[in-house]
């Protein structure tokens, strides 16, 4: 039985974390804020990464593909006081996907069913305040450091993605790009974090004490009904080779809405087509500038991302992965890991055209 | 310009004369048992299938709930997309669910209304053979700008049912379909009530 409809109204009243590579500023927390390339703004900023990342576009030519969604916004509702429950007390089918996130020993899990209504919940892990962000039209979850301000759901996409919006500055992020494109913290970068998109019972197997994103939001909805279809069983949008809203570039390296495993660093973007990771179990990718190896976790239905710099040998093996003969984790090679997240093909190529692709 | 003023009132004159007739038209129509039955299940039907359509009448799997959520007054004038309106509470009884919000309910019931005046004027003209130049398919196709509506509550649902693809312009246009739906079913309502002879509607 899918999650009761009660329980999203009970309060109605009421991993692998992965940092980005490089070093990372601390939050704004209110005064003045000077990152490179951003505007001086008063009150609170969300904490900038050091490092930009890859956009092979000019801010000024993704701006003019901005489009309305058809929603103003937050006519879909950020959840800004999050509530969890025990795995034991979660009715969810095992087959339903959910985002999992580790940090100091706490996991937690975001239900897809409940993001795909919401978009965005503003919470705190591990006593960190983050953003958790998914997008349903592009099939991408991504995890924000946030500091001491909150994100909404701007109501416009950018090549079909959610824009959302800081409630510090109005600025507006692209989620997928992890960077303002509009307002005072244009050309700022946020701090990314790994989400594993997997299902409810594996995540379960991996992490018994999780706790459960529940649907007791103070906002009604039918959280049994998915408006785009469904991943369990696939249907509707999820399944169709349509787009909703038209890319920014296309490319027929892969079909539009198979599922990738992205990375990009500050130079380069590179996909893994995830269905043949799982297969397969290492992809290497050796046309970028600096190589790359993806491995997999069939545990979890995911994978992981390095940078192979030295194309040091990496061999699946009956328990994990052989480096120089020595068996790791797939999640704790002794390589640089790259934050590296699912999306579907089209969105990811739309954003990166130039990106490398292994499938 | 003597020419211009004059031709002012007249318009106002002819206007006024159209809307009386329609509202004699429709007073005939809904006087009658037949008459004021379709006004009233049309009415009815329209405002469930509105609600459908926007997600806000489900069915049931049989659990009994009533839920208002902390801050009705403020919640319900929240927009979630062009003409759609945050609910407030969630009733839920035997097979159906409702998620109720009073904006949504007085923009389909509204709806509903005009919809109804417009198959009951045509219904009462139909069965009247009193009733001058007002064929079926005239009849039928009165209640078409409804349908209208139906397309601006499904938004992208229909989009993903029909495997087009969003342009900025199309997402404009859905934000007009309910007030577009309204002008065209005034004006076949006008249309419709001027074809009748509201002294047919008592025979």
């Amino acid at each position: 039985m899918q999650q009761s409809r009660r329980q999203f109204l009970a309060a109605a009243a009421a991993s692998s974390a992965a940092a980005l590579s490089g070093c990372l500023e601390g939050p704004g927390t209110g005064g003045a804020v000077t990152t490179s390339g951003v505007e001086t703004v008063d009150g609170p900023t969300p904490p900038a990464a050091d490092n930009d990342l890859h956009i092979p576009y000019e801010f000024a030519e993704l701006r003019s593909n901005v489009v309305s969604g058809g929603v103003p916004k937050d006519g879909i509702p950020s959840i800004d006081d999050p509530q969890f429950k025990d795995a034991d007390d979660a009715e969810i089918p095992g087959g339903d996907p959910v985002f999992g996130v580790v940090r100091d020993g706490e996991a937690k899990a975001y239900p897809q069913d409940v993001l795909v209504h919401h978009e965005i919940v503003n919470d705190e892990l591990a006593g960190d305040a983050v953003a958790v962000t998914y997008c349903p039209l592009t099939g991408t979850v991504q995890g924000f450091e946030r500091g001491d301000v909150e994100f909404g759901v701007s109501g416009r996409l950018l090549n079909a993605n959610l824009v959302m919006y800081d409630r510090s500055t109005d600025s507006r992020w692209p989620q997928m790009l992890a960077t303002a494109i509009d307002g005072p913290l244009e050309g700022q970068t946020l701090r990314e974090f790994r989400l594993v998109w997997t299902t409810w019972g594996s995540w379960r197997r991996a992490h018994p004490d999780t706790q459960l994103l529940t649907s007791g939001t103070d906002y009604l909805r039918d959280y049994d009904d998915d408006p785009y279809g469904s991943y369990n069983p696939q249907r509707g949008y999820y399944a169709s080779d349509d787009y909703l809203f038209e890319p920014l570039a296309e490319d027929d390296r892969d079909t539009a809405k198979s599922v990738v495993l992205g990375a990009r660093t500050g130079e380069e973007a590179v996909a893994f087509d995830k269905s043949v990771l799982l297969n397969e179990r290492v992809l290497e990718c050796e046309g970028t500038s600096t190589p790359f190896v993806a491995v997999a976790d069939r545990s979890l239905a995911t994978g992981f991302v390095y940078e192979n710099p030295d194309e040091r040998d990496v061999t699946s093996a009956d328990d994990g992965y052989r480096v120089d003969g020595e068996v790791h984790e797939p999640d704790d090679l002794p390589l640089d890991r790259v934050l590296a997240w699912d999306a579907m093909w089209f969105a990811w190529a739309g954003y990166y055209p130039d990106t490398a692709y292994v499938g | 310009m003597s020419g211009e003023t004059s031709r002012s009132p007249a318009a106002a004159s002819r206007v006024t004369s159209l809307v009386r007739r329609t509202a004699l038209a429709v007073r005939g129509a809904l006087g009658r048992r037949d008459g004021s039955a379709v006004f009233a299940l049309t009415t009815v039907g329209y405002l469930a299938v509105y609600l459908s359509g926007i997600g806000f009448l489900n069915a049931n799997d049989g659990e009994t709930a009533f839920v208002v959520v902390s801050d009705p007054l403020a919640r319900a004038t929240e927009l979630m997309a062009p003409y759609q309106y945050e609910p407030i509470a969630l009733l839920a009884a035997g097979p159906v669910e409702l998620l109720f919000s009073p904006v949504n309910t007085l923009l389909g019931l509204g709806l509903g209304a005009l919809v109804g005046a417009n198959l009951a004027v045509s219904w009462v003209a139909y069965r009247s053979p009193a009733a001058c130049g007002l064929g079926s398919t005239a009849s039928a196709a009165a209640g078409v700008p409804a349908l209208l509506s139906g397309f601006a509550c499904c938004g992208p649902t229909l989009l993903i049912v029909l495997g087009l693809q969003a342009t900025a312009g199309l997402v404009a246009a859905f934000q007009w379909l309910v007030p577009l739906s309204v002008a065209l079913l005034v004006a076949t309502l006008l249309w419709v009530g001027n074809r009748v002879d509201p002294a047919g509607h008592s025979q």
